[in-house]
């Protein structure tokens, strides 16, 4: 990206109140010969994730091929039916207690994109594996400004227990960066907004001299790291590690900056003022933040959390008063499903926003959209019964053109989920064997 | 791993009985019990149908043991029976169960024998994993340090919870982000320090601007920084930011605001840190340093860094005497920063965090508003630091006959003569209410939307009361038919008669549903009712060890009598938050001791406090590894 031939700052565009920076072929970088690089945008990858489960009966498709109608939930997505796959019978098997007992809320999320089975514990010794957004992050994430972005619109629990013996770690945090570190996540969609769009930095003296400062303090407290390391035990040894890959990557993105053209937040472009009280304000405040992170190509991998599995919100503003996951033990009684599937919808009328505005966002001859895949889903099927094998999955976006959209798709029972995400590291060039509790991938995602 | 508290619920867990809450008058068990003589003849008659020579389930046989050596030569075996037993799943519902002292026996042998614990040999203080400052923490620190209360760590990501708490060592991950705004943090308030007359006398110690008053200046605020004295080189390499500074002819301001930066970037200030003389051996048991006792201290206490007592105490080594701690512990306690307990520590162990996040029906509860959210909270807080301040029984948690309200909350209440928004002390007596189980707030973050939950209720009370949390439910069991007509057809009690028709149910169920019923007075926020719809309300209730109540004072009066099962659940609250790690088995001996302190001391709170202070857990502690 050294060779950037037009300084973004100069394409600045208007988006309704925000503006950011559309990814456009002249920035490309140009081949050897100097001739324009074949317009290729990048893709990018984002994972969703709505807790409880979800009213299966209005969710999935009555047919298998092309997506004729849609069920009841899916309704709000009627004007991106043929963007859209909707993936029957994947199952999480870790999120099952394979012999720890109940805590089904906490090992889907934990499971949902790792494929792995969380160690039961309360706090010591949290164990699970790398989820597969930090995966790809940690492949792909220095060809832009931001390894990875992590939203959402619960932060943890703030006291108690979790579920049944399980951290509130597992059920808090989507992204694990290793197998005994979370990622957490931004709840303040002001937060991301400065964090994306921090100040420039300008080209003149001062600034170097900054930037030369931020090294020094980072050098300092990197070697009293070190140090301290040393003299510490296994345990804190760990913890240690945690701040110095913190450090380093500061260090990787101040290196980035260096070398990249500046990303500014335009005057006028409206900065979220902080966390709305409305739910549904929030969760798209999030949603744009999500979207002006890929349109400037400051990221390519994030995962946006609507809610924490075992939430029990309330959705009263929408037409339910009782507690999400209250409700979501429906013990087959009609009312109560019907209040689910009215949580469902909503949830979905939120994706249906998000999808609005990649979509309006042109990328050369195609969308924004279009060179997303963007998984929306449930590490619970039913949130009654607590399985896991059936779940609520749903593709948007075509993958650069690698996904044929408009379908719904149905596996052989038992197929695990993270199959699917064989299939989408391969479209970002990532290529492995496995991953997770992965066997093979995904037949006819592409036709 | 097992946890003590599995240890502590054991009777009531097996028997499905409160059976554990009076006090015991059976024999007491043998005092030094062996496999052959004591426990070879219960397992023979409780285990050896299913785990005898032939066709042992699961695989497992226990008949073929024949004493200690042979029980210990497989240790593994039999920490999983203790497991399963203790948890109540063995002996499996239906088959006969040890009787409470056979049990009794059986654990005191598991203990000696098994677990090898003995609270007169040498005890495992544990060992807790580094951890860094939590939010409350960063803030509150930087407060005392900087002297400026900006709450830079609210645009922190929120910490994870384990064990109850936020400020676990295990659970306080840092990730990438988090380092990210601890370096933005860092900028802002050096800006902010220097720039602000009163956090610059507090830094500006020498006005003179020179190398010497630099390293003066420097010196000092990483040594407070660092809750510790410097080590050889740190001070030097801290000055390399004035020089760097002058170098680029930038202002003695910049040096020291660079240096500042890095100091409160530096792992030494952001980790409480504490070091082994042999971080690899859980062998060396070692008390911890007087500076580390002293952050222990003021971070249990007032979720901040030790102030100039606290580190002349520390500098002198005198802290750790027991005169001196406890002094230091009554003074901490005094302080309005002691406010803190009751923010971070209340806030958890009562979950009064959770309240904000209540939403009851407004067309239910029409007169919940914000206001009356604001009340409900303030009165458990005050009532938190009225126990502390007036160093009062914890007891009174339990039952009282005083609480705190504003007129908004007296309303609420159904007490008159209340105005105004102020808060102040009032009579209960000859009112329904007392203690905090009758609180607005404790009835409401217990409470669905729509309507009261007297699961929840019940579980609340056996978690943070009594110590003894059941077991979750099992996976597949349907819950209750709880909908509003079926409330309203006046069958809750029979309804909940199902919990005990299913006996994967009842052993819990016939813990917590009395407990909930004799709440049922209380609506979803709290306040007073006789009837619900048509029916009126039933809130009578029998214990499962007989005792039967009617109505709440009744069963606060029963509660109240289990003062030693609410001291021990109490004690493992606050140990584990003043460790920042779970209570484990081998810290039941320090528990004890607190326990058996506190009943001597008419319960005060100050006295669990500075027990907990001194105990082994809190004073010393090992390398990793070491018995499970």
């Amino acid at each position: 990206m050294k060779d950037l031939h037009v300084s973004r700052r100069a394409v600045l565009k208007g988006m309704g109140a925000m503006v950011a920076l559309p990814w456009l072929e002249a920035m490309m970088p140009r081949t050897l010969l100097g001739a324009p690089a074949p317009a290729l945008a990048p893709r990018r990858m984002a994972f969703m994730y709505v807790p409880n489960g979800i009213d299966m009966a209005n969710w999935t498709p009555a047919a298998e091929g092309a997506l004729a109608t849609l069920p009841a939930t899916m309704q709000p997505l009627a004007p991106f039916q043929k963007d859209l796959l909707v993936l029957s019978g994947l199952t999480l098997d870790k999120a099952r207690p394979n012999g720890d007992g109940p805590g089904d809320h906490a090992r889907a999320m934990a499971s949902f994109l790792t494929g792995r089975q969380a160690r039961k514990t309360h706090g010591a010794d949290i164990r699970l594996g790398i989820s597969v957004d930090q995966f790809a992050a940690q492949k792909i994430g220095h060809l832009t400004r931001f390894a990875s972005l992590e939203i959402g619109c619960e932060g943890g629990k703030s006291s108690g227990n979790c579920d049944s013996g399980y951290s509130c770690a597992y059920s808090a945090n989507l992204a694990w960066r290793t197998e005994s570190s979370p990622v957490a996540k931004e709840v303040n969609p002001r937060q991301v907004f400065e964090r994306l769009f921090s100040a420039p930095g300008k080209s003149d003296d001062k600034a170097a001299r900054r930037q030369h400062y931020k090294q020094s303090i980072l050098d300092f407290v990197g070697e009293d790291a070190r140090q301290l390391k040393s003299r510490l035990g296994g345990p804190d040894q760990r913890k240690l590690d945690e701040y110095l890959t913190g450090v380093r990557e500061i260090e990787q993105r101040l290196d980035r900056v260096e070398k990249t053209v500046d990303v500014v937040a335009p005057a006028g472009a409206a900065r979220p003022t902080g966390v709305p009280k409305d739910y549904r304000e929030h969760l798209r405040l999030m949603a744009d933040m999500l979207v002006l992170a890929f349109q400037a190509d400051l990221t390519r991998v994030a995962t946006f959390v609507f809610a924490n599995d075992g939430s029990n919100r309330s959705y009263r503003d929408y037409g339910v008063s009782e507690g999400h996951h209250d409700m979501s033990h429906h013990g087959g009684k009609k009312e109560k499903k019907a209040k689910v599937q009215k949580i469902n919808q909503f949830h979905i009328e939120q994706v249906a926003y998000l999808l609005g505005k990649l979509k309006s966002i042109k990328e050369g001859n195609a969308t924004l959209l279009d060179n997303c895949m963007l998984v929306y889903g449930s590490g619970i099927s039913d949130g009654n019964r607590h399985n896991h094998n059936d779940l609520p999955i749903l593709v948007a976006g075509k993958g650069g053109g690698t996904l044929k959209t408009g379908r719904h798709i149905r596996y052989a029972k038992e197929t695990p989920l993270m199959n699917l995400y064989l299939n989408m590291l391969d479209r970002l060039d990532i290529h492995v064997d496995s991953f997770g509790d992965s066997k093979g991938r995904l037949a006819s995602l592409e036709g | 791993m097992i946890r003590l508290r599995n240890l502590l619920s054991l009777n009531c867990v097996l028997f499905g009985l409160l059976a554990c809450w009076p006090v015991r008058t059976h024999a007491a068990p043998p005092a030094k019990p062996t496999f052959a003589k004591d426990v070879a003849p219960l397992v023979s008659r409780y285990c050896g149908k299913c785990h005898g020579p032939t066709k042992p389930k699961g695989g497992v046989t226990l008949t073929a043991f024949t004493d200690d050596a042979a029980v210990l030569k497989k240790r593994a075996v039999w920490e999983q029976v203790a497991d399963n037993l203790r948890a109540g799943d063995m002996p499996p519902p239906g088959k006969p169960r040890p009787s409470p002292i056979e049990l009794d026996t059986i654990n005191a042998w598991l203990d000696a024998v098994v677990f090898q614990m003995d609270c007169n040999d040498k005890r495992d203080p544990g060992r807790v994993t580094i951890r860094r400052l939590n939010r409350a923490e960063y803030n509150n620190t930087i407060r005392d340090l900087v002297g400026i209360n900006f709450q830079p760590a609210n645009d922190f990501p929120q910490d994870d919870v384990g064990y109850g708490f936020d400020n676990i060592g295990d659970v306080l991950s840092l990730p990438p982000l988090l380092m990210e705004k601890y370096l933005a943090a860092a900028e802002k308030i050096s800006e902010k320090a220097l720039a602000s007359p009163e956090a610059r006398k507090r830094i500006f110690i020498v006005t003179t601007q020179n190398e010497e008053s630099a390293k003066q200046i420097l010196e000092r605020f990483a040594v407070r920084a660092y809750r510790r004295p410097l080590r050889r080189d740190e001070l030097r390499r801290l000055m390399r930011f004035v020089e760097m500074a002058e170098k680029n002819r930038d202002s003695f301001d910049t040096g020291i605001g660079l240096a500042m930066q890095a100091v409160l970037a530096s792992p030494h200030f952001l980790f409480r840190v504490e070091i082994d003389p042999r971080p690899d051996d859980p062998k060396t048991i070692h008390p911890i340093s007087h500076y580390e006792l002293a952050s222990r201290l003021s971070y249990f206490l007032w979720s901040s860094m030790p102030d100039d007592e606290l580190f002349e105490l520390a500098r002198k080594k005198t802290l750790r005497e027991p005169e001196v701690l406890e002094k230091q512990v009554r003074r901490m306690l005094k302080d309005p920063r002691s406010r803190a307990l009751v923010d971070n520590f209340a806030g958890q162990w009562l979950q009064l965090r959770t309240l904000k996040e209540f939403k009851p029906d407004p067309d239910l509860f029409p007169t919940f508003d914000e206001k009356l959210r604001a009340a409900m909270l303030r009165e458990t807080e005050q009532f938190f630091e009225n126990i502390i301040h007036e160093d009062r029984s914890i007891l009174d948690f339990i039952d009282s006959d005083y609480t705190f309200v504003n007129e908004r909350l007296a309303k609420h209440y159904g007490l008159s003569g209340v105005k105004g928004e102020q808060f102040r002390r009032v009579s209960l007596t000859g009112t329904p209410r007392g203690g905090i189980l009758t609180q607005a707030a404790v009835l409401s973050v217990t409470s669905n939307p729509t309507r009261t939950s007297l699961v929840k209720r019940g579980k609340w009370i056996l978690d943070n009361i009594l110590g003894t949390p059941p077991p979750p439910p099992p996976p597949g069991v349907e819950e209750l038919k709880d909908d509003k007509e079926a409330v309203l057809s006046g069958s809750l009690r029979q309804r909940t008669e199902q919990h005990r028709a299913n006996p994967n149910c009842a052993t819990c169920h016939q813990r917590m549903d009395p407990l909930g019923f004799g709440f049922e007075n209380f609506d979803a926020i709290g306040g007073w009712r006789t009837r619900e719809g048509k029916h009126a309300i039933d809130s009578t209730g029998t214990l499962p060890s007989g005792q039967s109540f009617k109505g709440p004072s009744e069963l606060r009066t029963i509660l109240k009598k289990r003062q030693d099962a609410f001291a021990r659940c109490l004690s493992e609250k606050l140990l584990t938050y003043a460790l920042g790690r779970g209570v484990e088995r081998y810290d039941r001996c320090a528990i004890d001791d607190i326990v058996k302190s506190a009943g001597k001391d008419n319960y005060k709170f100050s006295r669990l406090v500075i027990d907990i202070a001194k105990s082994d857990p809190f004073q010393k502690r090992r390398g990793k590894g070491g018995k499970k």
